[in-house]
Order: structure tokens, then C-alpha cells, then sequence
């Protein structure tokens, strides 16, 4: 693996000095990516540089939970780098030959902050820092959705990067071909007894659609590990693998729902400011509800459960045996208590 | 309840990230042997726990049985020792034998079809809800109603443990 990053890097910095690879490290965390943190360190005579990296690789397509490209997400970075001052990685390069790295993979730089995210919940040590982080992680994600969408994806690679059937060429028709797709996956999910609520959650979303709003680049997994933070700011929004054209408001509901799974309280920061929704709504000139976050909460949860889901049944039947697979059936269960108290059901607190 | 994976599947899974993911990374041979033990316990486990309450059931019923026999077999017998036996056979194994427990293949079977019937309601009180059934409005609140207490007792027996681990 040292041999091929160092080759890699070569022909990005194209300077002929020899690259020296260190530390390279399997890192837990992202769930659906295998990502390798390293050193790459180029010397030059009595000097030397040191730039620190990650690799971020595929996962053998029998146990993967998310198809998406890693030259989609490339390109991704290297245009929100050029025309956003958001806080991304730098896209180093992308390998789409499986035969280098075992499968896709891209080498991006390796951001500061710590992604120990929950230290600053639950009277943890960067607990002083919430608010701070939040408000900076808010005005982040304002700005992704202000951004142009043509600007950063002039090839509309990601109007449907799942290659689902999604038209994102109106709000209404994003809405309804996303609503198909989510109901005609169902057969294919349905893996145990317990996916009745998400089919019921499927289908009350389809006759319950709220309110129209500008589409936007969503960055369609915003929770709260995706994101590094250091002296009460934000250092880097993580892992755009599933960013897309879609409603603003599912990142928002995302949130919502990944706060719970995560023991985290995201949502409710920052505190001086009545929470994450009304800052949000503050910055940008809206009026987003609750009631309107909590439909997004479903909606924008589904666009997860789909995939996540479709793992979970190959692992059920025994396609793969990947032990992660087996711990999300646990760890996601409080998601549907979710959709049961969202979608109001008798017995269950709102 | 969930039905799919079984526990069978999720011990057999147990067993073998125990293979793929920990032991190929445990150094010290008392870690290792540890690890092999967790496997040998977890196997023991999945041949146990289908076998566990018919096995109860019918070890209740030979001794019922057998304190019977046994009593019997001293009928002729006097003395306090005797006369216990006896009273063991008329008092504790005069109760009639538990039942055997259902097969579990057929209630999941079972269960199954109960779960389609469910879905394929869901489904049809939807078109109903689109076509402006107010009807269909209860019809949904009634199975809602019904399945609010398999998901709060799988929640109660099954819980998460700290938030998703792994995840920063």
C-alpha cells in the first residue's frame, strides 16, 4: 500500500522529489468508507515536507452500504475548494482502477480539529465550546445551501448519483420521483417485520407533501460525526459521499434524527440563539417549522434507510458477513421509534 | 420482534467478526486464547438455545414421571423415608405434564404471513387515503395502534447501548 500512495502522490505534486509514506492507519468512523489515515512527506535535499493525508476507499461492493463514486466526490471537493470558502479537504486525487488500491479510492488531505465530536456534548471536555461550534457547523451549512448549484455541479453528477430515477429539474418533481423510488425499493428491503413502519413512513410522505422550497446541493449525510472542530469553530465538514441536489431541509432533519442515534444535541445549539433551526432560519431568511422539520426528518432519514436497509437484508440473508452490518440493526433501532412518534403513532410520545 | 437475522444469525456473526475482525489483530496469546474461549461459549450458546425450553419441558415431565415410578417401586415399603417418596409422587409429580412449546419454525412461519397481511393492508389503506376514504384515516390508526407495542417491547429487549459506537 506504501509503494502505490507514494506513486499516486507523484503525479499529483509532479516536483520528482521521492515521497516518503508513515503512519498509515486504519481509522473507525465513517461506516460506509474504509479510511486509512498516513503521512506523506516529500524531500528535497536537506529539507523535507510533511503533508498529512487520508485515503478514503471503497468497501468490497458485496458489503458496501453506500454505491457512490469516488470521482463524483473528487470532483465534489475540488469545486466547493474553488468556489466556496466552505471548510473541505483538498481532493489530492482519485483512483478509479481497482487494481491499485484494491478498490476505488481517493487520497484527500487530512484536515485539523478533532472529529471527537462527542466531547462536546453531555458535559464532556470541549463541552464549553458547544455553542461556539455550532453557530460556525450552521453558517457552514448555510452556506452549502446557498451555493449555486450549477456553479459546483455544472455536469449534474449530482442530480441522481445513485442512478435511481430522480428529476431534480423541479421541486415537484424531485419530490415525486424520489417518493417512487423510496416505495419501489421496499420489496427489496424488507428483511424483517420491524421495515412495516418505514413502508408506512413511505407512504405518508407521499400524501403529505409539505411545502415547495428552492432545491439545493444537500450534503446528504450532515450529522454529528461528519464535521471537525478546534477553538470553538469548525475545521472541516467530512465525508460528501452522498451530496446531492435536494431539499435543504433534509439535512436539517437528518440532524434530527442522527442527534438521537448519536447522544448528541446538536439541534438544540446554539442555545443564545434558540437552537440550530431557528439560527438557520435566521441566517437564511426562513421560516422553517417543526412540523416541517419533522416531515424532513422522515424524508430525509429514508433517503438513508434505503441504502443502509438494502445492506442489512444482504447480510440477513447471508450474501456477506460483515459484522458492522449485523451491529447497525441494533444501533439504528431507535430510528424507528422515531418514525413511530413522528408519524404519530397511538401510544408513543411525541 | 425481529425475526430476521435470528439470534442464531447474529451469535453466528458474533463468532465469526471474532475471527475476521479481533483475532488476527490480538498479539498476546492470553488475549487470543480469551477470544477462542468467547467463541467456543457463543457456539455452545447457539446449540443451547434451540434445544433450551423443550428440553426444560421434557426433563420436567420425566421427573414427574420417574418420582411416580420411583414411589411406586417402594410401595411395600414402611417407614418415613418410604412414606416421603409417596408423598413426593402424590403431591409434586401428581401435576400434569407442561405442554411441549410450539415450533418456532411454524410460529415465524406464521408470523410471517401475519406480517405480509399487515403490509399489503398498509398498502391498500393508502390508495384509500389518497382517494379521500376518511374511513381509511381509523383503519390506519387501528394497525399503527396494534404495532406500537412490538416496536416498544423490541426497544425494552433489545436496546442500544451508548449511541452509535465508532462514530466520534
Amino acid at each position: 500500500m506504501h509503494a502505490q500512495l507514494a506513486a499516486a502522490l507523484s503525479a499529483v505534486f509532479d516536483d520528482g522529489l521521492p515521497i516518503e509514506v508513515s503512519g498509515l492507519d486504519a481509522l473507525p468512523g465513517g461506516f460506509s468508507r474504509e479510511t486509512f489515515m498516513f503521512d506523506a512527506t516529500t524531500i528535497d535535499g536537506d529539507t523535507s515536507k510533511t503533508r498529512p493525508m487520508i485515503l478514503r476507499k471503497d468497501p468490497p461492493p458485496s458489503v458496501a452500504i453506500l454505491e457512490t463514486s469516488r470521482l463524483v466526490e473528487h470532483n465534489l471537493l475540488e469545486g466547493l475548494r474553488a468556489h466556496t470558502n466552505l471548510p473541505v479537504s483538498r481532493s489530492y486525487c482519485v483512483e478509479m482502477d481497482p487494481a491499485v488500491f484494491g478498490e476505488q479510492a481517493m487520497i484527500i488531505e487530512r484536515m485539523p480539529g478533532s472529529g471527537q465530536t462527542s466531547d462536546l456534548f453531555n458535559g464532556g471536555p470541549d463541552a464549553d465550546q458547544v455553542d461556539d461550534v455550532m453557530r460556525s457547523l450552521c453558517e457552514i451549512l448555510v452556506e452549502l445551501h446557498e451555493t449555486s448549484i450549477d456553479t459546483i455541479d455544472p455536469d449534474g453528477a449530482l442530480n441522481d448519483p445513485r442512478q435511481v430515477g430522480i428529476d431534480p429539474t423541479s421541486w415537484d418533481a424531485y419530490m415525486d420521483s424520489t417518493f417512487q423510488y423510496y416505495i419501489d425499493a421496499y420489496p427489496d428491503i424488507e428483511y424483517d417485520p420491524l421495515l412495516l413502519v418505514i413502508l408506512d413512513a413511505f407512504l405518508w410522505l407521499r400524501r403529505n407533501k409539505p411545502r415547495p422550497m428552492p432545491l439545493a446541493i444537500v450534503h446528504g449525510d450532515f450529522n454529528p460525526a461528519n464535521f471537525l472542530y478546534a477553538d470553538g469553530r469548525v475545521t472541516a465538514l467530512i465525508d460528501w459521499e452522498n451530496t446531492r441536489v435536494g431539499d435543504p431541509r433534509e439535512d436539517l432533519g437528518w440532524m434530527v434524527l442522527m442527534d438521537v442515534l448519536s447522544n448528541t444535541q446538536v439541534m438544540a445549539h446554539p442555545a443564545d440563539e434558540g437552537g440550530f433551526l431557528a439560527y438557520y432560519n435566521k441566517l437564511r431568511g426562513l421560516d422553517i417549522t417543526p412540523e416541517e422539520l419533522g416531515y424532513f426528518t422522515l424524508f430525509g432519514t429514508a433517503n438513508i434507510a434505503v441504502p443502509v436497509n438494502r445492506a442489512l437484508a444482504r447480510r440477513t440473508r447471508k450474501e456477506q458477513t460483515e459484522f458492522l452490518h449485523l451491529y447497525m440493526l441494533q444501533s439504528s433501532a431507535p430510528a424507528l421509534m422515531s418514525f413511530l412518534s413522528l408519524l404519530g403513532y397511538p401510544g408513543v410520545p411525541a | 420482534m425481529i425475526t430476521s437475522p435470528s439470534i442464531d444469525d447474529m451469535l453466528e456473526g458474533l463468532i465469526l467478526a471474532l475471527d475476521a475482525d479481533i483475532m488476527p489483530h490480538l498479539e498476546q496469546p492470553k488475549a487470543q486464547a480469551s477470544a477462542q474461549m468467547m467463541q467456543s461459549l457463543l457456539q455452545g450458546i447457539r446449540q443451547l438455545l434451540p434445544v433450551y425450553d423443550a428440553s426444560l419441558i421434557e426433563e420436567h415431565n420425566e421427573m414427574n414421571k420417574g418420582i411416580r415410578e420411583a414411589a411406586a417401586l417402594v410401595e411395600g415399603v414402611s417407614g418415613p423415608e418410604a412414606d416421603r417418596m409417596r408423598a413426593r409422587a402424590e403431591t409434586i409429580a401428581a401435576v400434569a405434564d407442561l405442554p411441549a412449546p410450539l415450533d418456532m419454525v411454524e410460529v415465524k412461519a406464521a408470523h410471517r404471513v401475519r406480517t405480509e397481511a399487515v403490509r399489503d393492508s398498509l398498502i391498500d389503506l393508502d390508495e384509500l387515503q389518497r382517494a379521500g376514504v376518511d374511513a381509511a384515516d381509523d383503519s390506519l390508526n387501528a394497525l399503527r395502534a396494534m404495532l406500537t407495542p412490538h416496536y416498544l417491547r423490541y426497544m425494552g429487549t433489545f436496546p442500544m447501548q451508548g449511541g452509535m459506537l465508532g462514530r466520534g
